[in-house]
Formats: C-alpha cells, structure tokens, sequence
C-alpha cells in the first residue's frame, strides 16, 4: 500500500532544514579558526586525512576530493586522502581488530604529526571516528570534528582533562541525521575555501 | 548592505565584532572569513527557498514515482563523477542502509565498484562507465538517478539514454541551467538548482535526493532514521 504525498509533505521537509542552517552563521568563529589552523598545517607540509561512517564515508570521500582537485579554476592541488575507499584496507582491520579500530589503524600507519585529522560523524556517536581523531591528537595532528546533535563521544574529546584531544568542534545544530549532512556539505565547503584564503596570505598562516 | 543582507539581517552582526588580535592584516583575514561564511549560509538557505519554490510538484511526483518503482520490485542505481560520486554512494546508503532493523531498498551506487569502473575506462572508454552496468544490469520498472552539477557529464547522459532504452525511471540533479541534461529527453525527473556556484549546487542536491528519499520512504510508509540529540540551536 503506497501513501498518496502532498505539497505539504515536501513542504513539511524543507522546513524542517531552515533552523539548523541559518544556525550554521553562529560558527563562522569556530569555522574561521578551523580554516586558519588548517592553513598552517598545510604550510608547513601537512596533509588532509578524512573519515566517517555511512553516509559520512560518503563525505570524507568528497571532502578530500575538493583539496586534491580543486572546482575553483586556479587553486592549487593540497594533499589529501579519506579513510574510506579501500574496502580490502577497511574490511582488513575490522576483521582483525575491530571496526572500532578501523580508522586509528590506517593512522597509526600513515599518519604524520603535521597532519591534519577530519571526523566527521552526524550524531558523534561514532566510537571508530573518536578513537582515530584521539589517536590523531596523541600523535600531533590537528584535529577537527564536524558532528551534530548532542555531539556524542566524539564531541566529548572536546571535553577531556586535563589536554582536550580535540581541537576544533564544529556542530551542526539539529538531530536530524539528514539535516546533519546538508550542513556538513556547506560546512566542509567553507573549510576548503578559507584554508586557502589563509593559505594564500603569505606569513599569516603561522 | 547586500541583497542577502537586507534578506537575512540575523546573519550580520555589526562590523566592529573582530577576535582579538593585535595584527591588523591577520585580523581583516578573520574577518574576511567570518563574512564569507555568513554569506554561504545565506546563499544555500536561499537556494534552498528557491529549490523548493520551483520543485516543490516534481519532487512529490518523482517521491511518488519513485516509491511505485521500489513497492514493485524495482531497484535504484545512482551515479556521478567527482563529488557527485560520493553523492551517488549517500543515495544508495540512503535507501539500503535504513538505520533500523529489517531489509532496506535496493539500491546501488555504480560509483562504487573500482573494478568495473577502471575495467570499462581502459578497454572501452570512461563515456560507458556507467551506462553498461546498467545495460548489464538495468531492467524495466528499476530506477536510474545521476547527478552532474554542470549537467554536462558525458557518462551520466549516457547512462541516462541506456536507462530510457530499459524503460527505467530516470532522476537527474544538475545545476546552472541543466546544460546538456536539461536538454535531453531522457530523464523523467529533472532538478536544476538554479546556482553557478558548484559548492551550493551540491548543498541544494544533497537536499534534494535527501527529501526524495524521506519523501520515497514516507509514501511507502518506511520507519524514517532514528533522530539523536537537540533539534533546535543552542
């Protein structure tokens, strides 16, 4: 039995999409210092990793795909490369130690201290995500989190004492998982745009 | 004030709001960046708005559609190149990974298998990447949705007339003005975010194939993904 939709379910959808993004305003700060500190990494030789579950592997993907070929004519290539898209790799280790471990191993392999760690988790109850992006911080990265709803255990690094293992939070201010990700897309965008206008000020990005 | 400004004040605290730092130069590049988020914010809520204002028909219509495809035993293959790829992979998550227990939808991203792929790209040409699998695959009745922001891919137009062919039902994404995709008489169900910025069109096409989907699962009366967490700001 299929259910006959109307205008006001599309309508009813929408709507449900406007708080959380003009919420999204809100953390152009925490975005901003995001993006300056990204910035020096890359300036000093550091590399983009990216990671995430589901439909957030689906994101990582597209995240480091927008470093290495840039959309806007006459950026320049950054190096970059998700977590994600060797299922021989991924299937490898949860095999053998886990899902949980499915991305702080290919870290603790790859990883270089001026590297740059990207989590990104709709509802930060990821336990594979938070394990890497902890990880990541014990090893020197950058790490940075874009997670929505309460933030889950991924958020709760932010929290840790007496060092917090993570050093940028960034939330998208629904529950929604789907809402989440349209706010994820527009947030990963802005990363890739202002790491390179830090980026191209010469002697800023320090 | 800009057009966008006038529209979303709220987005546009005064000017004199600067982190403190005592390097001028570094302070306007902060600056700089605060507005140029404020200002994509307010560019993809409106794009959003407009999406919806021009859509709001075809997308109960093509959800409908959709719905009737999967209630009868249909199967939906999505693909995309670049960015547009990973989307296809979120559209077959979407449908296939429901976030409850129980069976979800079939559905396939032919972005996804590495060893077709590069099969196909070597021996034949990239044009047919992803219109064999479907002419391998693809039957009448299933469904075949791709995205392209510049509607121009050469292998998404090509999967899309392999589709047709099929008797497929067939949803298309694109942006600017649809370009070759707008068009072509091979797709169903058109989209066009009307944008020239690639970054919003992919935020209003994520939206899009996201609404189709709660739209697709709600007609077919399918438990939505659970929801976790505050649904308000602050």
């Amino acid at each position: 039995m299929i259910r006959e939709l109307t205008r006001a379910d599309v309508e009813e959808v929408f709507l449900r999409r406007t708080t959380a993004t003009t919420a999204l305003a809100d953390e152009a700060d925490r975005i901003g210092d995001a993006c300056h500190a990204m910035a020096a990494r890359f300036y000093r030789g550091g590399r983009l990793i990216t990671f995430g579950n589901g439909a957030a592997a689906a994101d990582a993907a597209h995240l480091a795909v927008e470093f290495v070929h840039p959309v806007i004519m006459g950026k320049r290539a950054l190096p970059a490369v998700s977590l994600v898209t060797d299922p021989a790799t991924l299937t490898g280790i949860a095999r053998r130690s886990g899902f949980e471990d499915t991305f702080a191993a290919q870290l603790r392999t790859h990883a270089r201290p001026d590297d740059i760690a990207v989590g990104i988790s709709a509802d930060g109850a990821c336990v594979n995500v938070a394990r890497a992006l902890g990880e990541a911080h014990d090893r020197g990265l950058l790490t940075v989190a874009l997670v929505g709803g309460d933030g889950g255990t991924v958020a709760a690094l932010a929290d840790e004492r007496p060092t917090a293992r993570l050093d940028h939070l960034l939330r998208a201010r629904s529950g929604d998982p789907y809402v989440v990700k349209e706010v994820h897309v527009t947030i990963y965008h802005v990363l890739w745009e202002l790491a390179h206008v830090f980026l191209e000020r010469p002697g800023r990005a320090s | 004030m800009t057009g966008f400004e006038a529209l979303y004040p709220f987005l546009y605290p005064p000017a004199d709001e600067v982190p403190g730092d005592d390097d001028a130069g570094e302070r306007e590049v902060f600056a700089e960046a605060r507005r140029s988020t404020r200002e994509k914010v307010a560019e993809i809520a409106a794009l959003r708005e407009q999406v919806l204002a021009t859509h709001a028909e075809e997308l109960v219509a093509c959800a409908q559609a959709m719905a009737g495809a999967f209630g009868t035993g249909g199967r939906l293959f999505s693909f995309g190149n670049g960015g547009s790829s990973t989307d296809a992979q979120a559209v077959a998550e979407m449908f296939s990974a429901p976030g409850h227990p129980g069976a979800g939808l079939p559905a396939i991203a032919l972005t996804a298998d590495v060893a077709v792929l590069t099969a196909l790209s070597n021996d034949v040409s990239f044009e047919v990447v992803f219109a064999r699998p479907l002419a391998a695959s693809g039957r009448a009745g299933d469904i075949a949705l791709g995205l392209s922001t510049s509607g121009n891919s050469a292998n998404v137009l090509r999967a899309f007339a392999e589709a047709r062919r099929q008797g497929m039902l067939t949803v298309g994404l694109a942006g600017y003005d649809g370009g070759r995709m707008a068009e072509a008489d091979t797709v169903d169900h058109l989209f066009v975010m009307p944008s020239s910025s690639v970054h919003r069109i992919q935020e209003a096409q994520t939206t899009v194939y996201q609404v189709l989907g709660e739209l697709t699962l709600r007609a077919l009366s399918c438990p939505g993904r659970p929801a976790r967490g505050p649904d308000s700001p602050g």
